[in-house]
Order: C-alpha cells, then structure tokens, then sequence
C-alpha cells in the first residue's frame, strides 16, 4: 500500500511521502550503535534482526555513514561494503540510508572533489538516502555529494543542523532551507538534525512549523536523540506540526545518548492520532525480543555512567560524543572537572566561537579546547591545529559572528591579522590522482585492489591496508556472534563453538587446553571440525602463527655478518671443523651439520678468530640455534 | 601356518610391499627403530620387531635384521628401497641363511651397484654411455685424475659416489678449484652413507631428460621392459615428480630404449625387478646411466599404466615362479604421474620440517587416485629419517586429464602442522610448459616462478586462528 520500497525513484518516494496520511519511521540502527555502542554493534546481530526488521517496513534503515565505516574495518573488521551486499540480500524492500558529513565524508577533514565524487558513486550502488550534513550549515561544502548522489538516481536528504541560543531562529533556519532548495532542487527530503537532542518538544515543533509554512510540500526527516530522556517528546511535536519521517530503533538496545525506542514513539503517536505509515508493530517487536539476548555482549562498550543527561540543554554534546567524552575522562583522571568542563567552559567556549553546530568534527574541536582550558590553566594557550583551522575559516565562514580578535591572538599569534589575511579562507583542495593511488595501494596487496577497496584505502588509508590484511589472515569474521568476537576472557576448556562461514560451511571448534613452553611460548589446542590444531604465540607477539617464531632466513644472514654463527636449519652437528683461537677466512667450514640425510657445510660468513663454538658433535639443535662466534681479527 | 616375509624398511614402501604380501595371503613382518614406533606400517604388520634405538643404523645393521627374520620365521625379506635394498652383502647375507631376498642377486647387485664395473658390463654388451672414470685413486692421486679427466671433457662434470644412487652421493662440479674441495667432502659423505668412500666421475650431459625403463625378469632367463618413465623434474638430483610414459613423441626412439633396457639387463643376468636408467640429451642421443637394483619410488606410475603389480611380481619370481605374462601382454594405457608429497619447505630451499606433528590430514580419492602414505593426524614425523610423507599418484587416459586430475588432487589434500610441498606442486601442475609435458632437468632452475605462492589456509583455518587468539590474550585485540 503506502509502504516506500527500495527501488522507487526519489520523486516517487518524495510524492508518496506528501501524500501519505501519517508518518514514516527511520531505524536509525547505525546512530544507536554508534551513539550508545561506541559503533560496534556487529553485522552478526544486524544479519540477525534483517529479517523482522525487513518486515517491520520501516522507511529506511540507516545502517552505514557517520564514524561506522571507519569502525567497521578498524575495530569490527568488516567490509563496510560487503555489510551492505549482505544486508540487501536479506531486505530486498527496505532502503538503505547513510549518514555523510559533506566534504568530510566519513571521515574528520575535507577530502578532494574527485575523491568525494568516486566514494559517493560507489556507496551510492548500495545506499539509496543520503542524509547529508554540514557542521556549519554551509551549504557549499555539500554540493558534490548532492550532486553524485543525484547523479546515481538515489535520494538527496540534506541537513539543517539545530541547536539553541539566541541566533538560532526560525528565519535563520528557513533561510538555510532555500539555500539548500537551490542548488538542490524540490525532489529531496529535509533533515532537521538535532543530534544533541536539543530544545524543547515546542522550539521542535515551532521549527517544523516554521519550515513548512515557507515549504509545505517539503518532506521533512526529523532526527533526534535521547540524551535528555525526552526525544519521544520533540518526536511528537515535530509529527503534529507535519514532519513525515522521524527516526528511532530497536527498544531493546536503546540506551541513554542514542535514537528513541521506536515502538514507544508507535504508541505515543497512535494516541495522538497519528499512524505510522506501513509499519508492522509486531515485527519491530519481534526484532527487539531477537537481539535482546545479544546487548550483554557489548555491555564493554555501553557508557560506564548510566542514566539521562538533560544537562545537554546546556552543554549541548551530541549523543556519540557524550559516552567518549566520559570515557577519556575516567581514564584521563579528570571525572571530577567534567561538571566545570560540561556546564561551565563548554558553554562559554561555544559562545565564545561563535555558537555553531555541536557535531563532529565541530563537536570535537569544542570539547578539547574547553578540556585544554580546564586542564591547561592558561585558556586558548594550547590550541589544537583543528581550532586553529577553524579560526581561519577552513571549514567554512562563522554562521553568525567572528569570535573575538583576542582568541584569534591567542590561537594564531600576535601577527594574526597577517597570518588570517595569508592563510584565511577555504583551501582549494587539489583533486587526487586516483591512478597513482591504486597503483601505490596494488603494490601494498600485491593484487589487484577493486574499486571498493580503493575507496576505503582513500578514506583511511592505513586501517585500510591492516583491515585487507587482516582478512586474508583471519578470513570474513562478521560471522562470528559478538559472543565470540567480542570475547572477554578466556573461554572455558572444552567449549564448543560453532557458527557457518561466509561460504555457507558450518563448523564447530572445541576448545582445548592451553600450554606454555620451556621458551615461555603459548600453544593453544584447538579441534577445528573434529581436528586439533595448535597454535603458538610467542610470549610477547601479537598474533597468532602456526609454527613456533624462530629466527627468519634473513636474521640468521644478518648475524652471521657479523661473525655470529647460527644452524639454519633443525638438525645434528656431524663435524666442528675448526678450534677456538683458529683463524677462519670468509667461506670456511666451520661445522657440518645433517639433517633428513643431507650434510651441509656452515661457513663463516667473515673472516676472522673463532672466539666461541656453542655446539658439541651429535647434538641435535633448532634453527638459529648458535654455532660458533667469528670475531674480526683486528 | 602362514608364510611370512619380512619388510626390511619402513615408511611408505613398507606398507606398499605389506599390502602386497597381504594380497598374496602371507604375513607380513615389520622392522622397527625406536624412532619409528608410532609408525603406520608396524601397525599393518602381523607382528613387529624392534630392531634398536638407531637412527639409521638399525635399519642397516644385516645381522640383527637376518636375526628378526630367523625369530619370526619368515621365509623371505624384501628390503623395499634405500636402506640395505641395494647392499650385496644384505642379499648374500640372506642367500647364505637360507632366506630368500626379493630382488636380483648378490653377485648382480654387487656388478651394477659398483658403478665402474656395470660400466663395463654396458660397453661390452655395447649399451651407449656418457664418459666417465673408473673409481678414483686414493688421496692426491685421485684428485690428480679427476683433474686430467676435467682437462679432456671440460666441466661441468659430475662427482659420484660409487656405491651411491637415487640422487644420494652426486655433485655437481664446475671448477677445478671446486674439484679439490669436494672430493674429501664427497668421499668421507659415501663413507658414512654407504660404508664405502670409493667416488668416480662422469661427464655432465647439460640439462638431460631422465628417462628410465622398468625391466622385469625371471629366473628361467625371461626379460621383459614395463615402458618408460620420465624422472625429469629433480631438485638437488633427487626426483620429485616421475611420469609414465616418457612425453617423448618418438615412440620409435623409446621403443630403442626399451630394447637398449632389456639388452643391458640381460647382459648382467639379471632377475627379478629394476630399472635401467638413461639420459637423454637436447638431439635425443641416449645414454646408459645405471641399473637400480631395487623397487623404485616411483614404480607406482608403471603400475598405473600398465596393470602389472611390481611388487606382487617381485615376491612371485623371488620364490622361484616363472613370469605370468609375456611383453606382448603388456600395454600401455594412458599416463600416470606421481609426486612425492615431502615434509620440506620449497621457499627455504627445500628444508625439511622433522619434528612437526600433523595436525591435520584430509587426502583426495575419487577415480584415478592413487595414494601410498604412511601418515596420520596426530604423527611426529621423526627428525632422522626422510621427509617424504605420502606419494600421489594418478592416472587419466589423456595427459591433460591426468594433469587436471592431479591439480584437483592437490588442491584438495590437506596437510597441517609441516610445510609440505603441496602448493609448490600446485604451482607446477598450473605450469604452461609442464601442461605441455614440456621439461627436462632444468625445470626448476628454469622456473623460478615455481616458488612464489602463498600457503592460503582455509576459512575454519583462519576463523580458528582469531579464535585462538581471541582466547590466548582473554580479549580480541582486532576489536578494542
């Protein structure tokens, strides 16, 4: 019926969405992963709430964009591409939505046109809403994802980001909508991005109003989060004043800094008279109840302080920033400044930089710079390049007013007049050659690279190369359960895990004993499908290797160089050739050694004295072992 | 009671000579070192007898083999290959205590195995051979030979140890500074692998194909030739890939050379199996190398085309019956090829990998496969002995068939614990001029590219390996 299906041209779904008597909800899966989960909710339990969220008719899933595709190859070692091929195989209907920080991407500095062109073209083969945004509402620096994504016959949602304070009026607001219509075009749905979850259900409410007043046949998204307990609240009065899409999740993973439970906003609604268009209750409570089970696995990665925080009115952090921010306070050992830090410098910081947008990168530029001037005494002593660059007006021109010239001397030095007028303004960001790129990233893998993991390496490009590598070491992890990957501990002896491989292969490790070595080297037992395997790690290594770490062709080479001797392969000593005290010329036997019935000589690599023979005829020794000592004859 | 026949080895050909035994409805008896207790062919053995703590010498001591076989009873010892397969003494020493040796007789083992005198036994019989030296002279003197030897014929040329064979004892020597050197290294290796320091030269035939003939014969003066083999593919001249028939399109050439084995045979009396051994150079002139007294580890692929049962046949003549079939009967059909699949690295120059256990062993069957192994999930492969763990061999009715089949085979055994040379074997049977049956015993040298692969573990190798870590460090690190 009224249910938008992926597929649908934009003009279809924006015309279904002016038409449509209700409201549409977006599963913003990836905001509350990264909000509240530090961004590590696995494929696994997305794979596994596919199906009733397919069915729950939802009008979008966003499941990609913002820090997600940085952490999906840093910390969960999962193609962020592959994610989404994996994922539409199990939602054919349901539209896949990103979130993309314009000319920053999914990354924190601007990237060159051509890079930003490629990267949205091949997202855009998967992902059909682009929800697009600005940390300084400055249109410009959207344009080229607008384009491509317009381009590739997807859906453009560009951004409005809201926050509080005196400048931030309704007629700045609508002002900032016309922008983005012009270049645009009609055919888009706007956001309102409160992504601290700011002001009142009313100042939401009003906004809405105020946009579709200007705009009435203007879709609008509503996002919000739920830091101050009360986005159910904007939610509702963004819908009674005419927004047609808001976004929540699953109820049974919401926490306290991320999207609203979504069968709550379901209820609250229907009360109120509105419907939730397409939507099936019974399998957005379904989903809830099958991944439930899965939320202990990453309790590690929940915020360590719980509750709501409706102090955000006043500090105005975004949901994913909350959690790390308490986090690098606990481990900075500065938990007992964060009040001063939160609801005194922050806000004054904010004001003083001109009062815009609290959210990434601009979120993190205010947040070290008030814990720099809590914890650095002197305030703007020790500017960050990124406040520097904001100062000079890289990201964009300050929306209201210039912060004041004193910050500026502080930030930029006594000659700061010259230096803003030398260095002040947007960079134009010379464009890439790609070609060189995928040559230079050809030579790291030794293959090929495909377009996909061009792009990657593009956007970060070593955890880029260390995630290609890891997958051909440890193979497509995302099947493994979060109660594997996300491990704490040792498992229990005995132990049996089973899961089925990307290939479909079912298989089942036991685990078995673990044992340390006379070289203080861990093997651990495994029964891989019935067969035990060992592996060996080295007291300090840092992965796993199936053979025991012995010196390498090369180190042996090296030493032996330098007159030390040592076997280069496991065998017996059948002969010493020399004595002690001898002289040796380069290329003398020094011994013989035999192994599996081959003899072969051990020369000396340098000429010289043999001060050392460490080995007796018939002992049996490992490579590497030592030989005899050569020193130079001097 | 049944008849019982002693296995004078171990590994591989132990139980290959067992199943034969076996097949015959006699009992086989297993030798022993300590070393080699956990070893399958003990098992598949009716009974087993420790010979001692070796390494190595046990298996070569005939006094306390002969005293196993006299204990047990057995009537007749088959000493597989290696070891004392070609030791003139192990037959006599048998002959004398009235057991019957399978294979030729001491007086013909003794002939061929001196290879100064089976040179003369081919140059009277007029069996076409690359120049040579007789054994040379003790000391300096002998040095002084090999120099006036290299004077005449120029280098390379190779240095031999008398008593040697199967690749074991052979240098290769391009200088006559080399020359020197290597003469008391080789002499004092033949000393102590063949109890013998006698060494000889030979005139190097420059990148030769090996091609040798299977030749039967029984005692009442019957010699027939089985085809050939191409041995080619050789690293450090030990063998690791043979092929049956030779790819040589003449088939009037190889006809010669069959009838140049039977001729060379009967020219040294001899009886029971062998296999005359020839090189072939770049204008297809052959020449006579040697006779291996013994079963060779590559016999399987004659088997595979011809039908015939080597080491059934052995035991057969060794007790005395005539031959069963005549050299009509035997056809060629098809090709077959076998590779050794050896406990070694190919990367690191081929070093062996005793000492490890595998962990893993999941083998290839399906039609015209092959498999004579000894190993088994769980096994330490001993440090002392070789490194071969189980040779494949298979068999198709087109040489490209067999190549795919072998590539399939390949591609699905799975060894874990030692490196093997399974994907170095890929790599060849993926090779354009072996795909053509194209090579001689440049191959490796010429090839290089043989060596670069990846070892590609499969996805539960890999995914266990996370897990391991995973559990090693009590967190995963790819995940903080």
């Amino acid at each position: 019926m009224e249910r938008i299906i992926q597929g649908m041209a934009p003009s279809e779904v924006v015309a279904q969405l002016r038409k449509a008597d209700g409201y549409y909800i977006t599963n913003t899966a990836r905001d509350l992963s990264q909000s509240d989960f530090k961004n590590r909710i696995l494929l696994h339990t997305d794979i596994l709430a596919a199906p009733s969220r397919e069915r729950a008719g939802y009008f979008s899933l966003e499941i990609t964009g913002g820090a997600s595709i940085h952490v999906d190859i840093l910390r969960k070692q999962v193609d962020p591409f592959l994610k989404l091929e994996l994922l539409r195989e199990k939602m054919p209907n349901t539209m896949f939505q990103t979130l993309c920080r314009g000319v920053n991407l999914f990354g924190y500095r601007p990237y060159p046109q051509n890079v930003i062109r490629f990267t949205v073209r091949e997202f855009a083969k998967y992902v059909d809403v682009w929800r697009t945004f600005d940390f300084m509402n400055h249109i410009p620096n959207m344009q080229a994802v607008f384009e491509e994504v317009a381009k590739a016959g997807k859906i453009n949602e560009p951004c409005i980001c809201f926050s509080t304070g005196p400048e931030h009026t309704d007629d700045f607001y609508v002002k900032k909508v016309k922008e983005i219509l012009d270049v645009t075009g009609s055919d888009i749905i706007l956001c309102i991005k409160n992504h601290g979850g700011l002001g009142s259900p009313q100042r939401i409410g009003q906004l809405v109003d105020a946009i579709k007043q200007s705009y009435p046949d203007l879709p609008i998204h509503y996002h919000g989060h739920n830091t101050d307990g009360n986005d159910i609240g904007r939610i509702a009065a963004a819908v009674i004043n005419g927004a047609n899409i808001v976004d929540a999740s699953d109820s049974s993973m919401t926490g306290y800094y991320g999207p609203a439970p979504s069968l709550t906003v379901i209820q609250t609604l229907k009360e109120l008279g509105y419907t939730a268009v397409g939507l099936d209750e019974d399998a957005v409570i379904e989903t809830s109840e099958v991944i439930r089970d899965q939320r202990q696995y990453y309790a590690a990665f929940e915020s360590q302080i719980k509750g709501f925080q409706p102090t955000v009115q006043i500090h105005k952090l975004p949901g994913g920033a909350m959690g790390s921010s308490l986090e690098q306070a606990a481990k900075g050992g500065f938990l007992d400044k964060m009040p001063d830090i939160l609801h005194k410098e922050l806000p004054r910081v904010q004001k003083e930089l001109g009062n815009y947008w609290s959210v990434t990168p601009g979120s993190q530029i205010l947040w070290t710079t008030a814990v720099a001037n809590v914890q650095g005494g002197e305030r703007y002593g020790n500017p960050s390049g990124d406040l520097r660059n904001l100062l000079l007006g890289k990201y964009g021109p300050f929306p209201f007013y210039q912060p004041e010239e004193w910050i500026y001397e502080k930030v930029l030095g006594a000659d700061w007049k010259t230096v803003l007028e030398r260095e002040g303004g947007m960079d134009e960001i010379e464009d890439m050659d790609l070609e060189h790129e995928r040559t230079t990233l050809r030579e790291i893998i030794g293959a090929e690279p495909t377009d996909q993991q061009l792009v990657l390496y593009l956007q970060h490009p070593n955890d880029a190369v260390n995630f290609f590598k890891f997958e051909e070491k440890f193979g497509k992890v995302y099947v493994l359960p979060p109660s594997i990957f996300l491990h704490q501990g040792k498992f229990n002896e005995g132990t049996s895990l089973s899961f089925t491989d990307h290939y479909g292969k079912e298989h089942v490790i036991e685990i078995g004993p673990s044992m340390v070595n006379e070289d203080g080297e861990s093997n651990v037992y495994l029964n891989v499908d019935h067969h035990q395997r060992i592996y060996s790690f080295a007291p300090e290594a840092q992965e796993g290797v199936v053979v025991a770490t012995v010196l390498s062709k090369e180190e042996i080479q090296t030493l032996a160089k330098n007159g030390d001797i040592r076997a280069p392969f496991a065998g017996n000593i059948c002969e010493i050739s020399v004595k002690e005290g001898q002289e040796v010329a380069a290329g003398e036997q020094v011994a013989m050694m035999e192994a599996m019935k081959m003899q072969t000589p051990v020369v000396s690599a340098i000429a010289g004295i043999v001060t050392t023979i460490s080995v007796k005829v018939g002992d049996a020794i490992k490579p590497g072992a030592k030989i005899a000592k050569v020193d130079i004859d001097e | 009671m049944k008849k019982k026949i002693l296995v004078a080895n171990r590994g591989e050909i132990a139980i290959r000579i067992m199943r034969a035994i076996q097949e015959l409805d006699y009992e086989a008896v297993a030798v022993y070192e300590t070393p080699d207790k956990d070893s399958r062919h003990i098992r598949l053995a009716s009974e087993a007898i420790l010979l001692g703590d070796g390494p190595r010498c046990d298996y070569l001591n005939i006094e306390k083999i002969i005293k196993a076989a006299k204990h047990t009873g057995a009537c007749a010892i088959h000493p597989g290959y290696g070891f004392l397969a070609e030791n003139p003494d192990f037959a006599k020493a048998c002959e004398d205590a009235g057991i019957t040796f399978i294979g030729p007789t001491s007086e013909v083992i003794s002939n061929l195995g001196n290879k100064v005198i089976a040179r003369k036994i081919m140059a009277e019989a007029g069996i076409p051979m690359v120049p040579g030296t007789p054994n040379l002279s003790a000391g300096e003197d002998g040095v002084q030979e090999a120099l006036v030897f290299a004077g005449k014929y120029g280098y390379p040329i190779m240095l031999k140890a008398t008593c040697g064979g199967g690749g074991r004892g052979i240098r290769l020597i391009e200088s006559d500074e080399q020359m020197r050197k290597e003469i008391p290294v080789a002499r004092s290796e033949a000393m102590a692998a063949f109890n013998d320091e006698s060494v000889y030269l030979e005139k190097v035939v420059i990148n030769p194909k090996h091609v040798e003939v299977q030749i039967i014969a029984d005692k009442e003066g019957t010699t027939i030739h089985l085809g050939t083999r191409d041995c080619s593919i050789q690293r450090r001249n030990q063998k690791l890939i043979e092929i049956a028939p030779s790819m040589i399109g003449d088939k009037e050439l190889l006809e010669k050379i069959c009838q140049t084995a039977v001729k060379a045979a009967k020219a040294s009396n001899y009886t029971n199996a062998g296999t005359v051994e020839f090189l072939i150079d770049k204008d297809f002139n052959y020449y006579f190398m040697e006779i291996n007294t013994r079963v060779q580890v590559e016999h399987t692929v004659t088997e595979m085309i011809t039908g015939i049962d080597i080491v059934r046949t052995q035991i057969k003549l060794a007790l005395g019956k005539p031959l069963s079939f005549t050299q009509d009967d035997i056809q060629l059909r098809g090709h077959a090829i076998e590779m050794r699949l050896n406990a070694e690295d190919p990367q690191a120059d081929f070093m062996p990998e005793g000492g490890k256990t595998v962990s893993v062993y999941r083998s290839p069957g399906g039609y015209g496969v092959r498999l004579d192994g000894f190993v088994y999930q769980g096994y330490t492969i001993p440090q002392v002995y070789d490194s071969l763990l189980v040779k494949l061999t298979v068999h198709g009715f087109s040489w490209n068939e067999t190549v795919c089949r072998l590539r399939r085979c390949l591609q699905n055994f799975e060894i874990s614990g030692p490196k093997t040379t399974i994907p170095f074997y890929l790599n060849i049977v993926q090779d354009p001029d072996f795909m053509k049956g194209d090579f001689n015993t440049s191959f490796l040298d010429t090839h290089p590219q043989l060596f670069e692969y990846k070892e590609t573990p499969n996805e539960a190798e890999k995914l266990s390996k996370l897990i391991a870590e995973i559990h090693h460090r009590g967190k995963n690190p790819y995940a903080l």
